[in-house]
This record gives C-alpha cells, sequence and structure tokens, in this order.
C-alpha cells in the first residue's frame, strides 16, 4: 500500500504548474510597474488601438480612479498597482503554428499540455503568455463551418469590428466596479468568438492563460456570441508559478448566448497562491438560449469570482456546477449570480466547497427574480465540506423575488468528512488519508463529470495535490 | 429623532441587494417606558421594575467578557464582517447597539423578571400591552431564569387597527445552567404604527430557550434576535410567523452563535406576503471555534399571494469548526396548483383554499401561545385579514 501511494504521488508532477521560465529584456518588453495615464497612452499604442478604444481605455482610467474599493468580501490590502506591470509580452509575433512559437514559451505550453490537447481533442487553442497571445489556432474544419476563433487585437481591425465596439464592455461596463474600470483601461490579450446560426462546433475551444511575470498583471478579455441556433464548448485554463509578491488577474469574459443557442463555459482555475484573481464574468441568454457554466477554483491567494447571468429571453435557462477548494493562505470567495427577466427562465446553482489547512471559502451568490419574469424556477444547493477546525467556510445567498408567480428553492449544508464513510473505507483496506481523498473526489464528482475527460482527470489530480499538501 | 442601522447582518455582501442593514428613522420624541404590568404574578418569579439598565445587565458581564477575550484570539472571521460594531454590547442583540444606545439616551429603565434557581413555574408571566393611539412607547426588559428553574413569559403589544405611533420594546434573556425560558411574543399594533422588538440572550450548560414570535401589524416592523449558545447543549428552538399585507414593511435578522459544544439550534420563519408588502429576512447560523458536535437548522417558508410583493431572503452559514452539521433552506412561492387543484376538487374555492393556507401557516404559530385568549385575538385578527382581502 505505501508503495502504491508513494507511486501515486510520483505519478503526479508536482511542478507541472510551478516553473519559472526567464523574461529577459531582449526577449521581452514589460511597462513600468503602477496604473497612470502614460502607462494606458503607452499600452494603447502597443496594441494599435483604434480611436474609440484608446478614448475607452483612458475614460475607464479616470472612472477606476474615481470608484471606491468593494468594502465586502476578502481584503485585498496586499495588492498594491504601484507594483504591478500591467504590460509584458514577448518581442515576438503571435503565431499560428507550435513550431514558430519561442522555444521557451513552447516548453511552458507543452509542459502543460497544451499542444497535446489540441491535437487530440480541441476545435481551437488560443494561448496566451503573460499580456499577449502567443499561439492561436482552429481547425480547418471548424473554420470552414463560418466559426471564427480569433485574437481579439486582430478582430478589432477585421471585418468584426464593427461587432466587437458594439459588444466590447456593454455587459460589463467600466462603471460596474473599479477592478472592471481597471480592465477596460490595461485590457490585453484574449479571444474572439463567433459561431453563426445553427452551427454545432462538435468539439471545444480552448483558451489557455499563462502568466509567468513576476508582479504583473493579465488582463486578457474574451468575447464570445454564440448566433441563434448555434452550439459551443468554451474551456478556459490558467496557471502560473508561485512567487513571493502579488500578481493580479483581473480578466474579462462577456457571452451573448443567441435564440435557441446553448454555450457551456467550462473553466479550470489553478493560479499560484500569489495571486489576486479579481475576474468578471457575465453572460446574457436570449430566448430559449441556455448558458451551462462549469467551474473548478484551486489556486490563487484570493479570489472574487462569480459568473453572473442575465436570463433575458423568455424560456432561456442557466445552469452553474461548480467547486472551490480553500487550502492553505488562501481565501477564495466565489459563487454565481443570475437575475431572471424573461418569462418561464429557469435557473439552477450547484456549487460545492472545500476547506483545509487554514483555507477560507465562502460561496456568496445572488438570485434576483424580476417583476415580469413569470413561471421563473430557481433551485440553488450549496454543499460545504470542512476538513478541520482551522480553516473557515461562510455561505451567503441573497434572493430578491419580485412576483408571486415563481418558484425558488434553496438549501445550502455544512459539515465535515462523516466518520462513517471513512470507516467504511478503512474497513476495506483503504489507508484513511487515501479514505478522505477518495471521498473528497466524490465529492467534487458532480462538478468533474461535466468536463471533457482530460479536465476531469487534472480537476482530480489537482484535488489529490491539494488533499497530500503538495501545492 | 430615531435615527438607527439595525438587523445588520454578520457579513456584508453585494451592496447591490441593499440587504446588509436596516434603517430606522422616527421623529417620536415623547416616550411611555414602560409595559403594563402582569395581572399576576406566579409563585417562584420575582419582577422588579424601574431597574437602572446597568444594574439589570450585570447579570451579563462576566458572560460579555469571556466572550471578548475568546474574540481577541479568533482565528479568523468572515469576510466583510460586521459584528465587530457590536461587541461593545453586554449581550449582543439582532438588532444591534443602536437599540441600546436609544434606550440609554431615552434613560429606559428595564423591567427585570426573575424565575428562582429549580422552580418550575407552570403560569406564564403574562404583559398585555394595550396600546392608545398616536402613543410611542418605549421598554426594555431582561429575563434571568436562574439554575434548572422552567419559566414562561408572553407579551403582546396590541393598538386599533389603523392606529398610529411607535413602539419599540428590547429584550434580554440570561438563561443559567439547566433552565428553560420561553419566550412568548405577539405583535397586533396599528397599521400606522413604526414597531422594533429586539432581542438577545445568552444561554448556559444545558439552557434551552424556545422563542415564539408572531408579527401581524405595524405599518413597518424591525424584528432582531441573537441567541448565543455559550453553553455545552444549549438549545435554542426559534418559531416565528408573520403575515404581511397593504403596504406593510417587516425587516428581521436571526442570529444563532453557536459557541458552546454540542448546543443545537432550529430556526423556522414562516409568513405570507399579499398586496404591495415587502419582507426580508436575514438568517445566521454562526458555529465558532468549539462548538464541535453542534447542529444548526435554518427553515424559511413564505408563501407569496400577489404579484406586487418584494420577497427577499438571505439564509447564511457561518463556520470555523469542522464537526458541525449545518443546514438551511427555503421555500419561496404561490399556492401550488396541484395543492388548488386538490382543494377545488374538493369543493373548496379558491378564496376559501388561500385562508386556509394563510391560517394553516400561522396556526402553527399560534397554537403555541399558551393564553387562550391571546390565541384567540391572534387568529381573530388573521381571519380579519384574510376577510379583508
Amino acid at each position: 500500500m505505501a508503495e502504491e501511494m508513494k507511486k501515486q504521488v510520483v505519478e503526479i508532477d508536482q511542478s507541472i504548474y510551478d516553473f519559472k521560465d526567464e523574461e529577459s529584456e531582449d526577449l521581452f518588453y514589460r511597462e513600468q510597474e503602477g496604473l497612470t495615464k502614460e502607462v494606458v497612452e503607452r499600452v494603447s499604442q502597443e496594441k494599435n488601438d483604434p480611436q474609440w478604444m484608446h478614448d475607452f481605455r483612458l475614460k475607464c482610467l479616470e472612472i477606476y480612479h474615481n470608484t471606491e474599493m468593494p468594502d465586502w468580501g476578502p481584503s485585498i490590502e496586499g495588492l498594491d498597482m504601484d507594483r504591478i506591470s500591467t504590460y509584458v509580452r514577448s518581442k515576438e509575433e503571435m503565431k499560428s503554428s507550435w513550431d514558430e512559437v519561442p522555444e521557451d514559451i513552447k516548453n511552458t505550453f507543452e509542459k502543460l499540455g497544451i499542444p497535446k490537447a489540441e491535437r487530440e481533442s480541441l476545435a481551437g487553442v488560443g494561448a496566451q503568455y503573460d499580456s499577449e497571445l502567443v499561439y492561436h489556432n482552429v481547425k480547418d474544419e471548424v473554420a470552414a463551418q463560418g466559426v471564427v476563433y480569433s485574437d481579439l487585437e486582430s478582430a478589432m481591425h477585421g471585418e468584426y469590428a464593427d461587432m466587437i465596439k458594439e459588444h466590447f464592455m456593454k455587459l460589463v461596463p467600466p462603471t460596474d466596479h473599479k477592478f472592471a474600470a481597471l480592465h477596460g483601461a490595461v485590457w490585453s490579450g484574449g479571444s474572439f468568438v463567433y459561431v453563426p446560426k445553427g452551427v454545432k462546433v462538435e468539439i471545444p475551444l480552448q483558451s489557455y492563460f499563462r502568466l509567468n511575470a513576476k508582479g504583473a498583471g493579465q488582463f486578457e478579455h474574451t468575447l464570445i456570441i454564440v448566433d441563434e441556433g448555434a452550439d459551443l464548448h468554451f474551456i478556459e485554463g490558467c496557471s502560473a508559478p508561485k512567487y513571493n509578491v502579488a500578481n493580479l488577474h483581473a480578466g474579462c469574459v462577456e457571452l451573448y448566448v443567441g435564440k435557441n443557442a446553448r454555450l457551456r463555459y467550462s473553466t479550470i482555475e489553478n493560479w499560484s497562491k500569489n495571486m489576486y484573481n479579481l475576474n468578471t464574468k457575465r453572460a446574457v441568454v436570449e430566448e430559449n438560449g441556455i448558458m451551462e457554466w462549469v467551474s473548478g477554483s484551486f489556486g490563487s491567494h484570493t479570489s472574487f469570482l462569480y459568473p453572473t447571468t442575465l436570463l433575458k429571453g423568455d424560456y432561456s435557462k442557466m445552469e452553474y456546477t461548480g467547486i472551490t477548494f480553500s487550502g492553505k493562505g488562501q481565501n477564495l470567495d466565489t459563487g454565481a449570480k443570475v437575475i431572471h427577466t424573461g418569462v418561464g427562465t429557469t435557473s439552477v446553482i450547484n456549487a460545492k466547497s472545500i476547506s483545509k489547512d487554514g483555507g477560507n471559502g465562502t460561496y456568496r451568490s445572488a438570485v434576483v427574480i424580476g417583476p415580469k419574469a413569470k413561471k421563473a424556477k430557481a433551485s440553488v444547493s450549496c454543499d460545504s465540506l470542512m476538513l478541520d477546525s482551522i480553516s473557515r467556510s461562510d455561505t451567503i445567498p441573497g434572493m430578491d423575488i419580485r412576483t408571486n408567480d415563481a418558484d425558488i428553492g434553496h438549501e445550502a449544508k455544512i459539515g465535515r468528512i462523516s466518520d462513517e464513510a471513512i470507516f467504511y473505507l478503512m474497513s476495506r483496506g483503504i489507508k484513511e488519508e487515501d479514505a478522505k481523498s477518495m471521498i473528497v473526489s466524490g465529492f467534487a464528482n458532480p462538478v468533474s463529470k461535466e468536463l471533457p475527460l482530460e479536465y476531469a482527470v487534472e480537476m482530480n489530480n489537482l484535488i489529490k495535490l491539494e488533499m497530500n499538501g503538495n501545492m | 429623532m430615531i435615527n438607527m442601522q439595525v438587523n445588520e447582518m454578520p457579513a456584508s455582501t453585494y451592496r447591490w441587494l441593499h440587504m446588509n442593514e436596516s434603517h430606522l428613522k422616527n421623529d417620536a420624541a415623547v416616550f411611555r417606558k414602560t409595559l403594563e404590568k402582569p395581572s399576576q404574578v406566579p409563585e417562584g418569579v420575582m419582577i422588579s421594575y424601574d431597574v437602572e439598565a446597568h444594574v439589570a445587565e450585570t447579570v451579563f458581564a462576566q458572560k460579555h467578557e469571556e466572550m471578548l477575550q475568546k474574540e481577541a484570539v479568533r482565528i479568523s472571521l468572515p469576510n466583510g464582517d460586521l459584528d465587530r460594531r457590536h461587541q461593545a454590547q453586554v449581550v449582543r442583540t439582532g438588532m444591534g447597539i443602536d437599540v441600546d444606545r436609544l434606550l440609554e439616551e431615552e434613560q429606559v429603565k428595564a423591567t427585570v423578571i426573575t424565575a428562582k434557581a429549580n422552580c418550575k413555574i407552570e403560569e406564564p408571566v403574562v404583559f398585555c400591552d394595550a396600546v392608545k393611539s398616536k402613543e410611542a412607547v418605549l421598554s426594555r426588559q431582561v429575563i434571568v431564569a436562574e439554575e434548572n428553574s422552567h419559566l414562561t413569559v408572553v407579551m403582546s403589544y396590541d393598538s386599533p387597527f389603523d392606529a398610529e405611533g411607535f413602539y419599540g420594546i428590547s429584550t434580554k434573556l440570561y438563561v443559567e445552567k439547566g433552565a428553560d425560558v420561553t419566550l412568548v411574543k405577539v405583535q397586533i399594533l396599528g397599521r400606522n404604527t413604526d414597531h422594533f422588538d429586539d432581542i438577545g440572550g445568552v444561554v448556559m450548560d444545558g439552557g434551552h430557550v424556545n422563542l415564539v414570535v408572531l408579527e401581524l401589524g405595524a405599518g413597518r416592523a424591525w424584528h432582531g434576535c441573537h441567541i448565543n449558545l455559550c453553553g455545552k447543549q444549549a438549545t435554542l428552538q426559534d418559531e416565528m410567523g408573520y403575515f404581511c399585507n397593504g403596504n406593510q414593511k417587516l425587516d428581521i435578522n436571526y442570529v444563532a452563535e453557536q459557541n458552546g459544544n454540542k448546543t443545537d439550534s432550529k430556526m423556522i420563519c414562516r409568513g405570507i406576503l399579499a398586496d404591495a408588502s415587502e419582507k426580508i429576512f436575514r438568517g445566521s447560523l454562526d458555529f465558532r471555534l468549539g462548538s464541535e458536535g453542534s447542529v444548526g437548522d435554518e427553515q424559511e417558508d413564505v408563501l407569496l399571494l400577489s404579484d406586487e410583493v418584494v420577497n427577499r431572503t438571505i439564509p447564511l452559514i457561518f463556520c470555523e469548526e469542522a464537526d458541525v452539521d449545518g443546514r438551511h433552506g427555503a421555500s419561496i412561492g404561490q399556492l401550488g396548483d396541484e395543492m388548488l387543484f386538490y382543494m377545488l376538487s374538493r369543493g373548496i374555492d379558491r378564496e376559501m383554499a388561500r385562508k386556509m393556507m394563510i391560517l394553516a401557516r400561522l396556526q402553527s404559530i399560534t397554537r403555541q401561545i399558551p393564553v387562550e385568549a391571546l390565541r384567540n385575538r391572534a387568529d381573530a385578527y388573521v381571519e380579519q385579514i384574510c376577510e379583508r382581502g
């Protein structure tokens, strides 16, 4: 049994995420730290922004300076914007073939398994390294269907320029909160996806974000438009090596799900434990559309993460399935928000949370049923596991209902791994620590079963690493 | 002029939900500061009137000191903690420190009701306050249940249906080892009255608190309750019922703070909202370090009878102890189609079915009122509201 356990640990390569690449000055451009008008002007120039985007960035900077920090949620006192570089990039241009990507960067993504995954199971990949995409490609057969999967900056200068201008930061306006404004001022990288009417993309598209630079921020923007009757699964992954200074992720995801369309957005978040993850994700769903969120949060020092769905169209639906694992030194405040405005709309939220080794896990949600959302149905279920008494787990779910013609149910549970379950497994010859690990994996199963196999395996491996205290 | 921030949640959430706290403003100035005395006092009960607050609350001092010391070494706080502002309260209440400050400013003295040790008092102590229109009342009580005593206290406040006025009451409980206190509160104030009812308590080893609360009247009502189960195997059973219609507004904050090991709390809130009424319910289970083996259960059931109601609910669980079992559930909606069909198929029309569902919900609370006349009054009031539509 001891040999089997050792074998299991060796099989999970602990260095898979925590390796650093040196970024020398001759190969990388790094903007000075701090957030000033001059920095924003230079970022805009670097990116060859059209005039409207240049003006937008400056407006966002003004909003940022005039907006207060949130007075709820985890403390972000350790985040000092004067010590964050908002723009770091390789001096090489983005490539569409892995062979042309600079060796060090390519090796990074090889270690993370991205090229292999692309070959075996993805319709297209966007790989972002620090502030810019270094690789972007979509399979020919998918492009032939009319699917657009492009880096956002190229799309802004091409035939989809007007579409992007019409949608960019309309769902998440810069006035939404301070870090939405920050994002608007210094955003860089990210993808634009357009799926035409009636097109079903059979295998997923993926973006992978790697923040290698120390004391830097990543502010990618993802804009996805799934037109009427179309269907897409989009996967997002992220990681970073750990430093002893703060890094910041303030990305933004805007999703438009058309009439009768379906979008599944899956994320495995594994930022390093020095990362402040202040990400904003929002979707609007038209008539009969379906939005599915699948979320696994394992990394970051501090997280504010609440994918939000506006069920605007009649009979539109949302389903959120998520798990958050808060370990030592982590304060992960996650959940979901849904606003029902259409008739007959349905939302289901299933959230799970595990806290261990002093981790602080908070589930936070909001369900709002507007006065016109007749026959709306909403269900929220939240399960929390506490693995020791030095951690904490809190559940803060708000509901605001403004019509009587709606049906809302909510339940939450908190507790520890049952002694009976551990005893049962140990009586079958399984060691106590293995038994706990199995039970926790089983607890996470409703999330992992929603993911493609490779990502489910990655998620289960992350859980095992957390349980073994090896992260 | 009254201007208080009340019913704060233990920790804040998204500002745009407007649920973190409430504000109570009223320009009432001259107050009656006592309740009508009970017509009889059972044997084993001692009641002292007009006791200086700092004297009445001396009983809480030692436990308050212990809680402050425990707080000082606390490993973690919930994100957006709001509780620290109220630490100066000798006993934490649901509405918070601003109520204590108001009572201090207005020099409201306390009525202290004490159940002597080992006395099992069968008859309830009953305070029935018949309030006149345009009257403003502020009062405070301290209920002390000495070791192994059993005591029931019933309080009702009643004024004519359209009465104006202001009615504020603060009740604090000190439940010693093995003692059992049942506190019943029935509010049937006039529709143009502002009302607050603030409860706080500490419960020692093996102590038990049973709260039965009925909020039926008042135009605007605030109700807060914070019970600290600080002793091992201390328990709380709390059932609240309400029926809001017209333009009534009800703001509720309940907290079961579980500090002792093997404590047990059960909070049930059942209500009906009709017309353009509004309600917010904040219910918190707070498992502190050391509460191993504790269980907490919070359930809310809301029947929505009209399209203009505003129902807001935030059931919270805070946990810093692994070995606990906490759960909450909320069910919100209108009369179910299946239930209506069942009723109609038995010859019961929609209006009668509606009335039956309202009465059924509230009678599960009213039948726990141990004073028959008061129970009948509450039932009759509910029927009266149902008839008014």
